[in-house]
């Protein structure tokens, strides 16, 4: 039995069409994916806050099932109390987060674009989260991403409202560094699977003799023109010596799945 | 008509779920993808051309969500999500007569190992262009695990869409092989 005309001429039409998609270079596949994202921008920044709510919503539920075992005279009381302690809680907590990331932006030497984390990666090899911030607000690809606590990575697509960023544990996210204390320089590049709950990242052609202490913290050396200077990367967990280098695993100076506000550095000030 | 417009939506919601579906730490942080069994559940239940259709749509998706432009030059081309949903699309829909007489079984599982084979075919690519073939536990979990996830979600999601598929009026008649 073989195929009615129809399936052919669609199998033709697929054909043709993947076809165009295979064609597309890296500009123009900059360009289909900044604008499929600028098509899900609005799904993306509503889901965020759903997601938020749910949370929300989780820890509620958590504080009403402890309430149960309490006291039944005072458990409508309780109740109250606890729901409003935790609202406060809530408050409290964005306050806080809010106000250290003024602060951090005010005493910075970097002029700054505060944005929110709003997606995170879906894909199993590739280590990106998605920010609320795009070209309308000055963003270009290849700026570098930070929090507070140190860098976070850089951004790759930018759409016009939202911006992908490549996680500076992502294995194709290379920063030139330098190790606090010593001459030495290398790349940093993340790994290429996670094992742990933390990511971890390598700090690659190191001098033999370089013989690098736990602890002992990395900054980005400025070398390769996309990061400044200046920027804690990690700090150093072991160190060893290879046939031709040394090397070193980095343990990130941000803790990189629970990210909420950040950064991208639009130059100095 | 419904149904197949249904479909569409729901692949568009689940590939904008599964951004905010953490990776599960106790599988290797393996990922949840619940977009392939939809349209491989659509791949049996459409006719050819609406099946090709629905692997066009959810290859796009995947590919503008996956595809890596880094330092100019692009890991895993355009395209490449295209072509595994076709091909892998394509298999399912041949088997459209074991469907249909009950047999959900054999496509639980095809999903799962399907799912998985997307996996694995993206990091052959990346392999490809990052030069270093590593092939750890670690990583065989990450491709095995989606997998194993997508072949236990596979009955709830088949038995969502069948559901779906009456609520709609649509008429699953792989013998006819036609569109109601």
């Amino acid at each position: 039995m073989g195929m009615s005309r129809t399936n052919i001429i669609v199998l033709l039409i697929f054909g043709a069409i993947l076809g165009y998609f295979l064609s597309f270079g890296p500009n123009t596949t900059q360009k289909f994916k900044a604008g499929v994202y600028q098509l899900l921008a609005p799904f993306l920044t509503s889901g965020s806050g759903l997601k938020k709510q749910i949370t929300s919503v989780r820890t509620g539920l958590k504080s009403l099932d402890q309430l149960e075992h309490e006291n039944a005279a005072l458990q409508v009381e309780n109740r109250e109390l606890r729901a409003t302690n935790q609202s406060l809680r809530d408050v409290e907590h964005e306050v806080n987060r809010l106000r250290h990331a003024l602060n951090y932006r005010e005493r910075s030497v970097f002029k700054l674009i505060a944005a929110e984390i709003v997606a995170r990666d879906s894909s199993t090899w590739w280590r990106t989260v998605t920010i609320n911030r795009g070209r309308r607000d000055g963003i270009e690809t290849d700026m570098p991403v930070v929090t507070d606590e140190g860098l976070i990575g850089k951004t790759t697509s930018v759409s016009d409202v939202i911006s992908v960023v490549l996680l500076v544990s992502d294995e194709n996210c290379r920063v030139a560094a330098s190790v606090e204390g010593s001459r030495e320089q290398g790349i940093v590049s993340g790994q290429r699977v996670t094992t742990g709950l933390t990511p971890l990242m390598d700090l690659n052609f190191l001098s033999k003799q370089a013989d690098l202490k736990p602890g002992q913290k990395v900054y980005t050396s400025g070398v390769g023109g996309v990061f400044p200077s200046g920027l804690l990367i990690g700090v150093v967990k072991s160190y060893r010596v290879r046939e031709l280098d040394g090397q070193a695993q980095l343990t990130p100076a941000v803790d990189l799945s629970h990210l909420e506000d950040v950064f991208v550095v639009t130059g100095r000030r | 008509m419904i149904f197949f417009f249904l479909l569409l939506f729901l692949v568009l919601a689940a590939q904008i779920a599964e951004l905010f579906i953490p990776a599960l730490p106790w599988l290797y942080n393996a990922h949840v993808y619940i977009v392939p069994v939809i349209v491989f559940y659509g791949a049996m239940a459409l006719p050819f051309p609406f099946m090709l259709a629905l692997a066009l749509y959810a290859g796009v998706l995947l590919d503008a969500l996956t595809v890596q432009v880094i330092g100019g030059k692009v890991e895993i081309s355009a395209g490449s999500s295209i072509l595994m949903y076709g091909v892998l699309a394509g298999i399912m829909h041949g088997l459209r007569p074991l469907f249909a007489r009950g047999h959900w079984e054999v496509h639980c599982i095809l999903s799962g190992i399907f799912t998985s084979l997307i996996v694995l075919a993206q990091y052959l690519m990346i392999t490809f262009r990052r030069g270093s073939v590593v092939f750890t536990r670690e990583i065989w979990w990450q491709i095995g695990g989606p997998g194993i996830v997508a072949m236990l979600v596979a009955p709830i999601v088949f038995w969502s869409l069948q559901w779906i598929g009456r609520m709609t009026a649509y008429q699953y008649g792989p013998e006819r092989g036609r569109f109601e």
